[in-house]
This record gives C-alpha cells, sequence and structure tokens, in this order.
C-alpha cells in the first residue's frame, strides 16, 4: 500500500537532488573570477536589462482582478448546479432553483455597489 | 412555518440594504449606523418571539437552534449594537487615518461591515455542519479583515491587516485539513454523523481522528486566542480601530467558544476519545492562563493591556470547556461571556472617549482620569474591578460558575492555577484604577465631556454589570430554558 507512493518519492528525491546540484555547482563554478557590476546583472542573451526588476503596476489592475474573481466563483458554483438541477427539480423540488436565485441577487447588488462606488472606472 | 434562519436572513438583508444606501443615497453616513442600530435592535427583539427549536423539526440537518444558539445569537446582536455606536463615536478618528476622496470616505463600509460579521457569527453558533461552519466562520474572518486594516493611512492598522490576515488563512488551512481528516475517517462532515460512528472507530484509526481533531483545535484556539496560537493578538488589538478590537474580542471569541462546543461534543461524549481530548484541553486552558496574566503584568498600553487580558479570559473560559464533563460547564461559559460583553464594552467605551481627545491609548494617558472626568473614570473603576474578578460584579459570579464547574468534574490544578492568576489578574487592573486616581494628571490634559447618549450607555452598563452581579437569574434562565 505505502508501496504505490514510491514514484512520487523518487520524484521528490529528482526535484530536491536536481536543485541541489545546480545550485552547488552555481557556487562552484559561478563565485570564481573576479566579481563586477556588470557580471552580477540577469543575463537576458548579452542585452542590458532595462526595466527594474519589480515594475510598479497601477493599482486598479488589482481591483478589476479582485472583481474578475468574485464574479467568476459565481460561474465555478453554477457548473455543478446546472448539471445536477434537472434532476434535483424532479425529485426535491424548487428548493434549489431559489437558492442560486438568492446568492445570484446578492452578488447582483455587489455589482451595483461595485459600481456605484466607481470600481470600474478605468479613467479616474 | 417561519424559516428557522430567518434571523440571519434578515440580518444579511439589512447589511444589504445598508451597503445600497451607502452607495446611492447621499445621506450623513452615521444615519446608516443609526438605522443599523435601530434595525439590529428590533430583531434582537424578534428573537424572543422565536423559541429555541428541537433537533428533529429544523429539516435542515446543518443547522441548529437551541437555547445556547439563541442565547448567543441576542448576545451578537447586542455585540454589534454597540460596536456601532462605538463606531459613531470613533468617525472622527476613524476620517483621520482614510484618504478623503469625497467627504466621509469609507465610513459607510466601517458601519456596515459589522452587520455582515454579526450574520456569519449567528450562522456560526448554530452550525452543526463542518461545512457550515467552515462558510460561516469564512465570512465572519474575511469582514474582520476588512476591518482591522480599514485605516489605510494608519501604519499600525495596516500592520495588524497583513497580520491577522496571513494568521488567519494559516489557520483556515488547518481547519480544512483537520475536517478532511475527521471526514476521511468518519465519513460524515455533519457533527451528528460524527457522533454516531465514533464509537466504532477501529483503533488502529484513533491517532488519526485525533490527529483531525488536533488541526480544527489549532484553528479554532486562533479563533479564541488560545495559547500558543496568540501571537496575533496583542498587535491586531493594538491597530485595529478601538471598536473593532471591541468587537473581535467579544463576538469572534464568543462565536469561536461556541463552536468549539459543538465540534468537542461528540469527542467528549465518546469514552474512547474523553481522556485524550480533555487532556489536551487541560494543558491549553493552564499555558494560556499563565502566559496571558504573567504578560499582561508588563503591559504599558491599555489596548495591548486589553489584549492580553482577553487572551487570559480565554483561559478561564477553557478552564470550563476543559471542564465539559459536569453539568454545569456550559452554562457557566454563556454566563461567563455574557459579563465579559459587558465590562469589555465598558472598557473600550471609555478607551475611546479618552483616546480621542488625549490622542494616545497608553495607561499614562488616563494619569488623573479621577479629576478629569469622574463618570468615565467610575466607569473605568467598574469595569477594571469585573474583569478582575471583585465580589458583587458580574466578572466575579463568571468566574465562581467556572471555577464550581471545574471542582465539579475534578479539575484541581486548573483551580488551584485559576486561583493564583486571578490574584495577577488584581495587579495589572488596578494598574490602571492606580492611574486614574493616585498619578496626577499631564499639565497640559484637558477635562473630558461625554455626551449625554454616552453617559446614559456608561450608565446603563455600570447598572447591567452590578444587578448582573447579585441577580444572575435572567442570564442563567435564558441559557437554560428551552
Amino acid at each position: 500500500m505505502l508501496i504505490d507512493f514510491l514514484p512520487i518519492l523518487l520524484h521528490v528525491v529528482v526535484a530536491v537532488g536536481f536543485a541541489t546540484v545546480v545550485l552547488v555547482l552555481n557556487i562552484a563554478l559561478g563565485r570564481a573570477g573576479k566579481r563586477t557590476k556588470i557580471k552580477d546583472t540577469a543575463y537576458e542573451c548579452g542585452v542590458i536589462p532595462e526595466p527594474g526588476p519589480q515594475p510598479r503596476f497601477s493599482v486598479k489592475f488589482y481591483l478589476v482582478a479582485m472583481l474578475f474573481i468574485l464574479f467568476d466563483i459565481e460561474v465555478v458554483f453554477m457548473y455543478p448546479w446546472a448539471v445536477v438541477y434537472r434532476d434535483y427539480i424532479a425529485q426535491h423540488g424548487m428548493l434549489i432553483f431559489w437558492s442560486m436565485l438568492s446568492f445570484v441577487i446578492i452578488l447582483l447588488f455587489g455589482y451595483a455597489y461595485a459600481v456605484k462606488k466607481g470600481a470600474l472606472e478605468w479613467g479616474r | 412555518m417561519i424559516v428557522p434562519y430567518a434571523l440571519e436572513i434578515s440580518v444579511v438583508c439589512v447589511g444589504i440594504f445598508l451597503l445600497m444606501v451607502d452607495a446611492f443615497l447621499k445621506t450623513d453616513k452615521t444615519t446608516i449606523a443609526w438605522t443599523g442600530v435601530v434595525v439590529l435592535l428590533a430583531i434582537f427583539g424578534l428573537t424572543f418571539a422565536l423559541g429555541p427549536m428541537p433537533k428533529g423539526v429544523i429539516p435542515e440537518a446543518f443547522y441548529v437552534l437551541d437555547p445556547t444558539a439563541l442565547f448567543f445569537k441576542r448576545f451578537l446582536l447586542l455585540a454589534t449594537v454597540l460596536t456601532l455606536i462605538l463606531s459613531i463615536d470613533y468617525s472622527p478618528v476613524y476620517q483621520k487615518f482614510v484618504p478623503a476622496a469625497v467627504p466621509q470616505a469609507g465610513l459607510g463600509e466601517f458601519f456596515t461591515l459589522p452587520v455582515f460579521a454579526c450574520a456569519g457569527m449567528m450562522f456560526m453558533v448554530s452550525a452543526n455542519d463542518f461545512i457550515m461552519i467552515f462558510v460561516a466562520l469564512e465570512l465572519v474572518t474575511i469582514t474582520f479583515y476588512v476591518l482591522v486594516a480599514s485605516m489605510r493611512k494608519n501604519q499600525g492598522s495596516l500592520e495588524a491587516g497583513v497580520k491577522y490576515l496571513i494568521l488567519g488563512a494559516l489557520s483556515t488551512g488547518f481547519l480544512v485539513y483537520g475536517i478532511t481528516w475527521l471526514y476521511g475517517i468518519t465519513g460524515y462532515t455533519s457533527l451528528d454523523g460524527i457522533q454516531s460512528v465514533l464509537p466504532r472507530v477501529p483503533e488502529q484509526y484513533q491517532p488519526s481522528v485525533l490527529f483531525g481533531l488536533g488541526l480544527v483545535l489549532v484553528a479554532l484556539g486562533f479563533k479564541v486566542a488560545a495559547v500558543p496560537f496568540q501571537f496575533w493578538v496583542p498587535d491586531v488589538y493594538q491597530g485595529a480601530p478601538t471598536p473593532v478590537t471591541a468587537y473581535l474580542s467579544v463576538a469572534s471569541k464568543a462565536a469561536g467558544f461556541v463552536v468549539l462546543l459543538r465540534v468537542l461534543e461528540p469527542f467528549v461524549t465518546t469514552p474512547t476519545f474523553q481522556v485524550k481530548v480533555f487532556g489536551i484541553l487541560t494543558i491549553l486552558a493552564a499555558v494560556t492562563l499563565i502566559l496571558g496574566n504573567l504578560a499582561a503584568m508588563s503591559q504599558q498600553n491599555l489596548k495591548r493591556l486589553l489584549a492580553y487580558s482577553s487572551i487570559a479570559h480565554a483561559g478561564y473560559l477553557l478552564v470550563a470547556v476543559a471542564s465539559l464533563s459536569a453539568p454545569g460547564a456550559k452554562v457557566a461559559i454563556g454566563f461567563y461571556l455574557g459579563g465579559y460583553l459587558l465590562m469589555t464594552f465598558l472598557a473600550f467605551l471609555v478607551l475611546l472617549n479618552v483616546a480621542k481627545v488625549s490622542g494616545g491609548d497608553d495607561i499614562r494617558d488616563f494619569n488623573g482620569l479621577g479629576k478629569r472626568s469622574p463618570v468615565l473614570a467610575l466607569a473605568l473603576l467598574i469595569s477594571m474591578l469585573s474583569l478582575a474578578g471583585l465580589p458583587f460584579t458580574i466578572g466575579f459570579l463568571g468566574k465562581f460558575f467556572i471555577f464550581e464547574a471545574a471542582l465539579a468534574s475534578g479539575q484541581y490544578v486548573l483551580v488551584v492555577l485559576g486561583a493564583i492568576t486571578v490574584a495577577c489578574g488584581f495587579y495589572y487592573y488596578l494598574k490602571v484604577v492606580m492611574a486614574m486616581y493616585w498619578q496626577p494628571p499631564a499639565p497640559s490634559a484637558t477635562n473630558i465631556q461625554v455626551s449625554p447618549f454616552g453617559q446614559f450607555l456608561i450608565a446603563l452598563l455600570v447598572l447591567a454589570i452590578i444587578i448582573f452581579g447579585i441577580f444572575p437569574q435572567p442570564i442563567l434562565g435564558a441559557l437554560t430554558h428551552l
């Protein structure tokens, strides 16, 4: 039973081993010779890397991404709901319909709130 | 027929309504809070029309409405009302730390989010299924993340928000992992189902059950601020807006304890697990008592002191949880939390009013409060004495019932430890009293005026602390009658 997990153990060993070998090689070979500022820059096919490593994003991206996730989850709930809908109605009645309807209405209020508060106005 | 969870649905509707008012109407934002107060008080009244229901009556198995649940629904509604009133008081301070794009920016959400948290906690105290517990808990926690971090221009608030978010997410992970273990062994997420299967769990799987329960206990220990899961408490309590701190320390803790009681119920009634589970709880209670009380002694900031005192009170409550085999333990927990609500809100009400004028919440800001504002000083005196557990206050009776239950179930070590830590408690609570009455006020300190409504509220809380400290029957009755 436990032997079934052997491939996973092998995978872990290979992953950790590869990372260790590469890091050790890097230290052994890469630290040789003189260090300069140019040598320490990130390697991008010989071109000097242009922007800094942490570019700044407008906070609006986060806002839109967050709203996207919120309203996307709705669909995640709706797929399994739609799959069992017909059978459930036949067996247990309309409860499943009203549950989803109330959920969507609550989301609708959330949407109205987001729009009214200007969360989707890109220009501001 | 009335839907059993009509109360929660109406609270959610109130929240949505207030949110829409905030978004679409250009009213003064404090009217939102006052509307919330009035409507929640009306719902509080409605709870008396709705009696507790026996288990078979409610079709949904994930929901129970026993006397405990009903008592705590009233408790949570009152806590939310008090939080909203404190928030109105706090709004001038709050606005200093929020970017003001429009006048009163952010206030609408500040007044509305507690209502949603209230709905979540009301679901929590009735939840009888791990899925329901999880969803309700998330509704509460996510609301609190926002509330704690909502003063965006205040570093303390942001730091508190980040700490609470990261540790909260971690504890949620523990909860879900624990639930999967319990589900994996028993095949049920409902607590009734787990209860029915537990006595028949074969011996080789019993460690797995305990492991799953342990993970769930970690998450709930985080919620109720039990040592060793208390690291977030002082920083979050200090950084969060004061009304949110009060709400967090009272309502969130109470809901956490009710969930703890429900989750433990199947385990402490099953002989095979009883001894081990009580062992874990005893250790938790002991370390929480010791660390909470000792760490509180050296605090110089009143909010931090109240944070450690909140850990200490979690310790006393855990003593009762570890004594669940005694018949009076559950009632003792309910009564203790009821008293804790009154005295904590009174302390935070005074703290808020003083900090608004002095600009800080260190203990030295309370120097000479006896001269600057006799009303506030007297209120804080009563609250501190009750938190310490002086006779004729509700705090004394709460501790009395808990120790009575602990003695009845033979937890003598915890009783001795509790008695010693109560003595420590007197030291740090009276330190505040000493600052108020024996230290001279700072030269720049001015007198503090309290609004008539504030005075009324203070009088109400003080009276409740003393009256229920002599006459506990109304609360005890609400906890036991079916």
